[in-house]
């Protein structure tokens, strides 16, 4: 079958240890025989370390099920996932749990923090489990990169949307993973409050070096990633560097227009 | 009609979440009508066994109890002359009449000279073989005993101590110890609950248990055709005239229902309470459920209030709910309560107490008040949470749920909760320092009420304060997991209160009892101490009398400085003040009783209660009457004469000991009864020469070898008999307490249970960013150990302070020792977190079990 394999560019970096994960034949499909549904079909796919990688797609494209699958949330049905260089399908409970406590950081669309901790313990959490000390000038610097000073004592139901999706990405950040997971981080937001989040993802990767991957159908929100990668019917169909809100809100059209005709 | 729709629906949608109430329902009703069956079947049992044993009329001797048993202080069963059956023979109406001669006063022993009693304490009887008893047996092997060394048992009996034909066996009584081999083995047509009964023939039955001829306990009397039971006991009575007792089948029958209908009747309502206490657990259970169903469900209700249902139709649809789940589970309750019934049988089978399936009642009373109890209860306690969710307001719908906020315990709950506390502890202090046993024991109820239900209301406030220190000592060393285990138990004070409550109130009664029960064995060890003088004390275990011959085999006995016979005299006292009491009971000893038991006395000296034509009175009884030392009591004997006798003791009322016994030397009491209706003794004291108190009590003990049923004991031994029947009685009450304990368990699990299900989400979060499985089932089983643990603090200090205070009270009636069993409370308290690692068990494995990425996407 014509599965459209990616031969993914470099960015800047080069070589292997430019690739934070990669994604190599994958499949996911759900039920068997009449009602098999296949979420992904054979997805080759590299992000690179350092970078903002945004996926988008309509509604039903996989694209959230690739990122569960690269987060070692969800399992495959066949092909393999590493990251870096661990292989990560296959991996028991145990070690998938531990992988995602020391190496991963997720942000969600909601509901990313437990109502019973305030806003640092909140942030604290992947560590404390993990029963690491938190790296204090570290944690400073990420507390006041998202602008949360002053409010580290607040419990979530104290904070507003923009807020609590801000402690969310000073967890994911705090605990210096080596990529950060965002699930429509910002579907929940007004656009205001949505750019101030977008913005400080940016700014990690930037200033932090931090390796970020987010699912996302807006346009705008897509437009702070370095690279966007368009998936639809559970394969990758094209890719975009360096976007704008206008050139990936033409594409999608593009896509729809396609599938109408198609 | 969408209202009951959406009833259903949400019922059948969340049955898993109410399963756990149903169950506690189940097992409250259960425990009801498996009592009411169970007593029900004993009942209809006994009253088969009753209806067909008696006679027509029977006729008794004067002094013969009204049920036909035959038992008395002497050890011989009161006779009447042979002569009485002709007599009899001669009335009106008589088809026929038969002399049988009974006895319950026996003790029976095979050949190794171990007992044949039933060991469920049924009696042991031993009587003639006669046409009324053959009319309800039939001879199943052998036959019918015929002369001195033949003996019929009962085929139970037999079948319990595998006894063949040509088994010897020993007969103990009052005359001396018969041999007999069995002859014939009879089995009953209906079903006998738990007699061993022997027979002999006539003559030898006589002659056993009177120790002559020519007499009977009872003549059992036939009607003629068309002559009822009354009418013949009429022409009984017209040729007997009143010397006798002459009863109709149908009085015997009731007498020995209303004795055992007050048995049973102790039994029952024990019982019933205990399921009381079982349904008041489960009512907290019932509250958090519906109450956490109810949180849950805000946003669907918000949406129902919005498109237009009244706060009445929300508050109905949830009580429907409440009165399905009561239903289903009174329904299966009531059929798990036969089945308990039944269970129960079989158990009292495995105790020597046969009752048959074929008698199990079930009154149509018994399921319509297991189903009422059932709905009410549950109804009731869904009103509360039902009324909360009729004041969800509409914009409820519309606001993002997340996670329910976190209900703050009112101020007017703490007001209240405090007030009631601080009026129960008042109560409870005017218990403990009351002067009158009385007064005090209104004073400790009130209280133990006041307190309970204060803690119940301060519960979530003390759920706050508790848990946080808890958490401090005990949740530190776990780390973060620990400390989300704290939050999460007082993320809802109220849940966390009430569940820690259920489990109180029976955490709370086993250490009150504990208390009580530990007080009374050190104060009664104490009083032994301080008061006993003797070296052994010699009895029968079941409250009879000693033989004469048995006690001339303690008196034989080498080694033994002296024996003090102690006998016990029904009388009625006619004191200083003119009153006449009946049915006192005159305690005759011989005067070295006074050296044996040191008896505390506020006026005077036991010892001179010994002198000729002397008596001792108790304090209580002194003052009632005006009784002063040098007062005169007139004693008339039940069986004897009138004495007038001079108080020369007045014995202290702070005694655990014999308590409120009058004391009188047994040589004054013989002037008055004849020999022949002298009691015989009820207990023996000996003491050992110095030095000798080993081989003495070595030699007491192969003395009595021939005697099986008396027990000898020295004081260590006695102090262990009395820590054993408090031990086993404790335990009792412990066992019938533990359906209270498994419901609040039961009520931890629930909690647990739901929480997970609320926090379906949070779960998942914590799963995705790194909570392995491991600390997830950590965190859920340290949140119920903190909830169980608060329980047991709670319950356990609650039961401590009413225990002391009960001492305290009874220490007016002798209970002078508070002793705090240290062992039982710790062990229940290291039981409770035990307990609380248990209830986890199935919410921490369903809940590390739940699929992260759907734990997330839950709403």
């Amino acid at each position: 079958m014509t599965s459209a394999v990616m031969i993914p560019r470099h960015g800047g970096t080069g070589g292997r240890t430019a690739v934070a994960a990669r994604a190599r034949q994958v499949v996911k499909a759900y039920g068997s025989g009449e009602t098999r549904v296949v979420a992904l079909d054979s997805v080759d796919v590299d992000v690179a370390r350092g970078r903002f990688t945004a996926i988008m797609g309509p509604s039903g494209s996989g694209k959230s099920t690739l990122m569960h699958c690269l987060a070692g949330l969800d399992t495959v049905t066949s092909g393999h996932i590493y990251l870096d260089d661990t292989e990560i399908t296959g991996l028991k409970d145990k070690k998938l749990t531990q992988l995602r406590r020391d190496r991963i950081g997720f942000i969600f669309q909601a509901f990313n923090l437990l109502p019973t901790l305030n806003a640092l313990e909140n942030i604290t959490l992947p560590m404390d489990i993990a029963g690491r000390k938190p790296d204090r000038a570290w944690l400073e610097r990420v507390v006041e990169t998202v602008g949360l000073t002053g409010r580290l004592k607040h419990r979530p139901t104290q904070l507003s949307g923009g807020q609590q999706q801000r402690v969310a990405v000073a967890r994911a950040l705090a605990a210096r993973p080596e990529i950060i997971f965002g699930d429509e981080p910002t579907g929940n937001l007004d656009s205001r409050a949505g750019a101030e989040v977008l913005g400080f993802l940016r700014r990690s990767v930037d200033e932090l070096g931090q390796t970020i991957v987010m699912v996302t159908h807006d346009p705008v929100a897509a437009s702070y990633a370095d690279r966007v990668l368009y998936l639809a019917d559970g394969r990758i169909v094209d890719e975009m560097y360096q976007p704008t809100a206008e050139q990936v809100l033409d594409r999608m059209k593009d896509f729809d227009a396609r599938g109408r005709t198609s | 009609m969408t209202v009951l729709k959406t009833s259903m629906r949400n019922f059948v949608a969340h049955k898993g979440r109410m399963a756990l109430s149903a169950v506690a329902v189940l097992l409250s009703v259960a425990f009801v009508c498996g009592t009411l069956v169970f007593t029900d079947t004993m009942n209809t049992t006994f009253d088969k066994l009753f209806q067909a044993t008696a006679s027509d009329v029977q006729v008794s001797a004067k002094s013969a109890s009204d049920t036909g048993e035959t038992t008395s202080r002497t050890g011989k069963p009161p006779v009447l002359p042979a002569s009485v059956v002709g007599k009899v023979r001669g009335a009106q109406g008589v088809r026929s009449a038969e002399g049988t001669v009974f006895s319950t006063s026996v003790t029976v022993v095979d050949a190794d000279k171990d007992k044949l009693s039933p060991s469920s304490g049924g009696p042991t009887i031993v009587g003639s073989w006669n046409g009324n008893d053959a009319r309800t047996m039939e001879i199943a092997s052998g036959t019918a005993p015929k002369g001195p060394g033949q003996v019929m048992v009962d085929a139970d009996t037999a079948d319990r101590h595998q006894l063949k034909r040509g088994d010897e066996i020993g007969l103990i009584t009052a005359v001396g110890t018969h041999h007999a081999r069995v002859s014939g083995i009879a089995a009953f047509k209906v079903t006998n609950p738990g007699a061993a009964i022997f027979y002999l023939d006539t003559r030898t039955a006589q002659q056993t248990l009177v120790g002559r001829t020519g007499v009977y306990t009872n003549v059992n009397v036939t009607a003629a055709k068309g002559v009822s039971d009354e009418q013949l006991k009429k022409n009984v009575v017209a040729v007997l005239g009143h010397d006798y007792k002459v009863q109709t089948a149908k009085e015997v029958a009731d007498a020995n229902q209303k004795q055992l209908q007050s048995f049973l009747d102790v039994m029952k309502y024990a019982m019933l309470g205990f399921a009381g206490i079982a349904f008041l657990v489960g009512i907290f259970l019932i509250v958090n459920t519906f109450s956490m169903l109810v949180a849950q469900r805000t946003r669907e209700i918000g949406l129902l209030r919005a498109i237009g249902s009244s706060r009445k139709q929300v508050n109905r649809s949830v009580l429907v709910e409440a009165l399905l789940l009561g239903v289903a589970g009174s329904v299966l309750g009531v059929g798990a309560g036969v089945g308990l019934a039944i269970g129960l049988m079989k158990l009292m089978g495995q105790m020597d107490m046969k009752l048959s399936t074929d008698d199990l009642t079930v009154a149509w009373t018994t399921p319509a008040l297991g189903l009422l109890l059932g709905v009410v209860v549950t109804v009731l306690a869904a009103y509360l949470p039902a009324r909360r969710a009729g004041k969800v307001s509409p914009m409820a719908a519309l606001r993002d749920a997340g996670a329910p906020a976190d209900a703050r315990a009112g101020a007017v709950r703490a007001v209240l909760g405090l007030l009631l506390t601080a009026a129960g502890g008042w109560s409870l202090y005017a218990a403990a320092t009351a002067e009158k046993a009385k007064t005090g024991s209104g004073w400790l109820g009130l209280g133990v009420l006041l307190t309970l239900i204060g803690f119940v209301v301060v519960g979530p406030l003390l759920a706050g304060a508790l848990v946080r220190v808890l958490g401090a000592v005990l949740l530190r060393v776990f780390g973060p997991v620990g400390r989300m285990a704290e939050r999460n138990a007082l993320r809802n004070p109220r849940r966390t209160g009430a569940t820690g409550a259920a489990l109180m109130i029976g955490l709370a009664l086993v250490a009150c009892l504990s208390v009580v029960g530990s007080s009374m064995v050190a104060s009664a060890t104490d009083q032994l101490d301080k008061t006993v003088g003797t070296d052994f004390i010699v009895q029968e275990d079941n409250g009879q009398v000693i033989t004469k011959q048995a006690v001339q085999a303690v008196k034989d006995t080498p080694g033994l400085a002296r024996v003090t016979e102690y006998k016990l005299l029904d009388a009625t006292l006619t004191t200083p003040d003119g009153r006449t009491v009946p049915k006192e009971t005159i305690n005759a000893a011989d005067p070295t009783y006074a050296q044996d038991v040191r008896t505390k006395t506020v006026a005077g000296s036991l010892a001179d209660a010994y002198r000729p034509d002397s008596m001792s009175v108790f304090e209580g009884f002194a003052k009632e009457h005006g009784i002063k030392l040098g007062s005169t009591v007139a004693v008339r004997f039940e069986d004897g004469g009138t004495a007038k006798l001079t108080v020369r003791a007045i014995t202290s009322d702070e005694a655990v000991v014999d308590k409120g016994a009058m004391y009188a030397s047994i040589a004054t009491v013989a002037k008055y009864v004849p020999a022949d209706r002298m009691p015989l003794d009820d207990l023996l004291f000996a003491t050992a020469k110095e030095g000798q108190e080993k081989a003495a009590y070595q030699a007491l003990k192969s003395a009595l070898h021939e005697f099986p049923q008396y027990t000898v004991r020295d004081q260590t031994d006695y102090k262990q008999e009395l820590k054993d029947q408090i031990g086993q009685l404790l335990n009792m009450i412990y066992g019938l307490l533990a359906l209270a304990i498994i419901v609040a368990v039961l009520g931890v699990v629930n909690t647990l249970a739901l929480s997970v299900v609320e926090r379906t989400r949070e779960i998942g979060l914590m799963r995705a960013i790194g909570l392995s499985r491991r600390q997830l089932r950590r965190m859920i089983r340290l949140e119920s150990v903190v909830i169980a643990v608060f329980g047991a603090l709670l319950g356990l200090g609650l039961g401590m302070g009413w225990g002391a205070t009960a001492q305290k009270l009874l220490a007016l009636e002798g209970l002078k020792v508070l002793d705090i069993p240290w062992p039982t409370i710790t062990g229940v308290f290291i039981g409770s977190a035990f307990v609380g690692l248990f209830a986890a068990l199935v919410p921490a494995f369903r809940a590390a079990r739940m699929n992260v990425l759907r734990a997330i996407a839950t709403d």
